[in-house]
């Protein structure tokens, strides 16, 4: 893991619109939170919808090595609490907030146009290799998909799952690493499986989880 | 996918003039790993091909990789009848299913190998590639897997349940 200099470094080429970002977006305070798009019964259908392929392997191995999008420990300025997780699906990164203004950040897939949204939950479940359903509009693509996958490498909830409140939403892997640092899910926050299983226990049940949806700075 | 399916249909075509399937259920499928008794041997002797009208119905569909899943999974398989995976009776004798990544049905055969396995697929040899193994087969339940090494990891092991 490197340390904060090499770190600050690294992040030199974001330039000071991540810090001002930071600075500016996620010190404020929870209660100023407004979902700009709230968990519906339509997308609770399509989650894991577009982009979530099962045929396609991706090992617990597997990280994100390089680039803004791989893991790595970020100056981060933040009202939050260590531990804490904050995301941030404009930027693509998830932030789990360390003490001394830092965060350990990691690069993730978002939800698509239309299916970002913000808020403050809790993380409620956790599970390692969860089990898939396809939803029934990828099934009428796709009719040789099993109904129900348990989990496995195949299986593109990934590696581990963290379950988000009472929503249908997740952060977990993925069998397509190559899709993080883009808005291809349904809603649903995914990181390679390497990534998300150094999160997964960093990240106890209880876990407060703030998701924010800024416009780009 | 298409080249690829237009090649497994040029193939079935070709094949399935050496498929005989013998018709009616003959008592088989009723027993839990207890597949059908073969018909006669196809021209060449290569392989037997089995009766297939116990396939067709409508399935409750679920796969797993670690055998630990197998009692969920078989479970989750019988409560997916509400978006089962449907088998018709094919053009010629055979049943209409998917093989692996491809959308489109095609005809496929249940056959007998010499050492004794069954599998489903197109008119070739037992154990082709794209052949599913089917490991368990009675009146309500199936359980199959792709020959293919790769699909086999991607898909894990079918749980077929009849609804």
């Amino acid at each position: 893991m490197p340390d904060v200099l090499s770190v600050i470094d690294r992040f030199r080429p974001a330039g000071a619109a991540l810090v001002l970002a930071a600075v500016l977006g996620f010190a404020s305070p929870l209660a100023a939170l407004s979902p700009t798009r709230v968990p519906s019964p339509k997308a609770e259908r399509i989650t894991m919808d577009v982009g979530d392929e099962p045929g396609r392997i991706s090992t617990e191995e597997v990280t994100i090595k390089s680039g803004p999008f791989a893991r790595q420990m970020v100056f981060f300025r933040s009202n939050e609490a260590p531990g804490t997780i904050v995301i941030h699906t404009s930027e693509k990164f998830l932030y789990l907030v360390m003490p001394n203004n830092r965060a350990l950040r990691y690069g993730i897939g978002v939800g698509r146009e239309g299916f970002q949204w913000s808020g403050l939950v809790k993380v409620t479940r956790k599970a390692e290799w969860p089990d898939w359903t396809p939803p029934p509009e990828m099934i009428t693509r796709q009719p040789y998909l099993p109904r129900f996958m348990a989990g496995g490498p195949g299986n593109p909830m990934g590696a581990r799952a963290m379950y988000l409140g009472s929503t249908v939403y997740r952060i977990h892997g993925t069998n397509q690493p190559e899709t993080i640092g883009q808005a291809i899910s349904s809603g649903c926050f995914r990181l390679a499986n390497g990534d998300v299983v150094d999160l997964y226990p960093r990240v106890p049940v209880g876990t407060k989880v703030v998701i924010r949806h800024a416009a780009q700075i | 996918m298409a080249s690829k399916g237009g090649g497994m249909m040029a193939r079935y075509a070709a094949g399935v003039a050496v498929v005989v399937l013998a018709g009616g259920l003959a008592g088989c499928m009723t027993e839990k790993a207890s597949l059908p008794s073969s018909s006669s041997p196809v021209a060449g002797g290569a392989y037997q091909t089995i009766p297939s009208d116990g396939l067709v119905g409508r399935w409750g569909l679920a796969s797993y990789r670690d055998e630990k899943d197998r009692a969920r999974t078989t479970a989750m398989a019988r409560s997916q009848c509400r978006n089962a995976y449907v088998i018709k009776k094919g053009p010629t004798d055979g049943v209409m299913m998917h093989v692996a990544d491809d959308p489109k049905l095609y005809e496929l055969a249940l056959k007998r190998s010499g050492d004794g396995k069954t599998y489903l697929g197109f008119a070739a040899p037992p154990g082709d590639r794209q052949d599913r193994e089917v490991l368990e087969m009675s009146s309500n339940e199936m359980t199959m897997r792709f020959v293919d090494p790769d699909a086999n990891t991607r898909y894990g092991t079918f749980i077929y349940v009849r609804c």
